[in-house]
């Protein structure tokens, strides 16, 4: 995948201001075997952008509506739930403060940058989503693990209905899935890494000797999906946050 | 994938290893000419089980459109006991797809907008990367598109390949593919599909409910459940697979696992005819034949007395606790020189 920068002027107004959290330098373990990764210091939203902060976006950045995104950037079903340019419409309003969904990794780009903020790359989501949560009664694994075996709620749920962490960090996993700005440098295809290790590891061996943890289904259900990504699909599950680093 | 020449020459390449030869001579049938020039396009027809499509009536090799769907959804693992399956096409096993040796297969999987996980397909019928795993990693709402040269006649397992791999074959993404060898499958009264497969779940066999899938259990390969067609109770009773006396019967087969062997036996009467693993080397005249996880036999039968025909794993544990058991009910006129029950 080629990142290229998308052409579009930011309006001055950058809306709702969204709680950032510190999380602490550390050590990102990469889950296909690979150079341990040091983590810097950075602040990360303490939600998913919510239907309600992207409507502000929309408004202030009108190459980001519906009616006007073009299609590289952000494929047919981008805001499909959207009942226009600028309304989540009657049987939505329950949505405003759920996240957003159905966005491109171009669209999450955009809004973070409007918000002076960046995608967080897979290393810092994947260190931030590892943090131990403070109000679960499972184990983490076993609840991600619930969560992937439910079909998608017709209406999904809100910001901070899942779970914190202990850098008071909600829903990192349980509600949906989320943007990175490297999502397929992990789990790459042959085409865009020139060669095939990283699809030995997903694919062969039903999953792959030099991964991390062999019983760490959750990881592997996630790296599959970041792999079947690219940069213009709009899916529903499938959001974003935003981080600032230090 | 194939380019037009690409053909001419893999055509000019296969005919220096021509040999008219049948079989028990150790030669892949593949070794033998395959006509690859293509005649048309069809789509193929697709069933669900225990339903199989149509015997192919065209005689050249066709480029065959074949779309399948990756879907999740909750449906009964039994009467009173529900699971999250993750399938091809809706329903445990995924559709058949029957093609023609020679026959270039236009391949379409999509991910329903809905599903929660990517999904891809690797189909044992296939030569080439991943069986077309790397070519298929799908996002829900999207599609993925590949093409591959049906070389080998037999009957294949086909199953999700992403990773991790024994989840999604857990959940019940698995199905089968039939390449008729050219000369066309030899003609029977009746073809039925079955394929095994195991569940693992957090609590016991048929506890109500939606239940978990327990990866402890996947590991120690120890499953609750040991299924033909993806439910209990799928093909007995009034869904046993019917049959008449006189008629002949085939069975596609498969064991998707993801780990178990199944010893395939039919409870009252013999094999007249196994394809064994599913390949060209018959064998006949069997009692049990050896289904292997990922592996598939094709088995016929001749109908002679009006019985119900229990199909198990003659892993009998497997038949009596944990579900493994269907069944075809033969109706017809009794036939004493075969078989009477004799009054004291
Ligand atoms: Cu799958």
């Amino acid at each position: 995948m080629v990142f290229f920068t998308v052409p579009v002027t930011y309006s001055q107004t950058t809306g709702t201001v969204r709680k950032m959290q510190k999380v602490p330098a550390g050590i990102y373990y990469p889950f296909f075997s690979g150079n341990n990764e040091k983590v810097n210091s950075f602040l990360m939203d303490e939600t998913a952008v919510t239907n309600a902060e992207y409507l502000e976006f929309v408004k202030a950045n009108p190459a980001w509506r519906k009616s006007q995104v073009k299609r590289i950037y952000a494929d047919a079903n981008y805001l499909r739930y959207w009942e226009s340019d600028l309304e989540i419409g009657k049987n939505n309003r329950a949505l405003l403060n759920s996240p957003v969904v159905y966005v491109s990794w171009f669209a999450a780009k955009a809004y973070c940058a409007w918000k002076n903020k960046k995608l967080p790359s897979v290393a810092q989501w994947e260190y931030a989503a590892s943090a131990k949560p403070v109000n679960l009664k499972t184990g983490l694994t076993e609840y991600i693990l619930a969560w992937n075996a439910q079909p998608n709620p017709k209406m999904l749920p809100n910001v901070k209905s899942t779970y914190k962490n202990i850098y008071s960090i909600y829903d990192m996993h349980g509600l949906i899935w989320e943007w990175t700005s490297d999502f397929n440098s992990y789990t790459g295809s042959v085409d865009s890494k020139g060669n095939g290790q990283e699809e030995f590891n997903n694919f062969c061996g039903a999953g792959g000797a030099n991964v991390k943890n062999k019983k760490d289904y959750a990881s592997f259900l996630r790296y599959s999906y970041r792999g079947s990504l690219k940069g213009n699909y709009c899916i529903a599950n499938l959001g974003f946050r935003c981080i600032k680093n230090l | 994938m194939f380019t037009k020449n690409n053909f001419f020459l893999l055509a000019l390449l296969l005919s220096f290893s021509f040999y008219s030869c049948k079989s028990n001579t150790g030669q892949s049938t593949a070794d033998n000419k395959i006509d690859t020039v293509l005649t048309g396009t069809v789509t193929a027809e697709l069933t669900v089980a225990p339903e199989v499509p149509k015997p192919l009536t065209y005689t050249s090799p066709k480029r065959v459109k074949v779309e399948l769907t990756c879907v999740e959804k909750v449906m009964e693992l039994s009467d009173s006991t529900q699971y999250t399956f993750w399938t091809f096409g809706g329903h445990v096993p995924g559709q058949f797809i029957r093609v023609r040796q020679g026959d270039l297969v236009d391949f379409t999987l999509k991910n329903a907008p809905d599903s929660k996980n990517s999904h891809s397909i690797d189909l044992h019928a296939v030569i080439g990367p991943g069986g077309g795993a790397e070519a298929t990693n799908t996002a829900p709402g999207q599609a993925t598109h590949f093409e591959f040269r049906a070389l080998h006649p037999g009957l294949y397992v086909y199953h999700c390949a992403t990773a991790p791999v024994p989840l999604h074959i857990a959940n019940g993404m698995y199905g089968l593919i039939l390449v008729e060898p050219q000369g066309g499958m030899p003609k029977v009264d009746r073809e039925y599909y079955l394929m095994q497969g195991e569940f693992y779940t957090k609590n016991k066999f048929e506890a109500k409910g939606l239940q978990e899938f327990d990866e402890e259990k996947a590991m120690a390969e120890n499953p609750d459940y040991v299924l033909f067609n993806g439910r209990v109770r799928s093909a007995t009773g009034a869904k046993a697979l019917p049959a008449k006396v006189g008629e002949t019967v085939r069975l596609y087969v498969g064991n998707g696992g993801p780990n178990l062997i199944s010893s395939f036996h039919p409870i009252g009467q013999i094999f007249t005819k196994v394809y064994m693993e599913g390949g060209s080397e018959i064998n006949t005249d069997v009692q049990t034949t050896l289904v292997p996880a990922g592996g598939a036999a094709i088995a016929e039968m001749k109908m002679h007395v009006p019985e119900v025909i229990n199909l198990v794993d003659h892993s009998i544990f497997r038949a009596f606790n944990k579900g493994a058991i269907a069944q075809i009910k033969v109706t017809g006129e009794e036939n004493p020189a075969i078989f009477r029950k004799v009054k004291q």
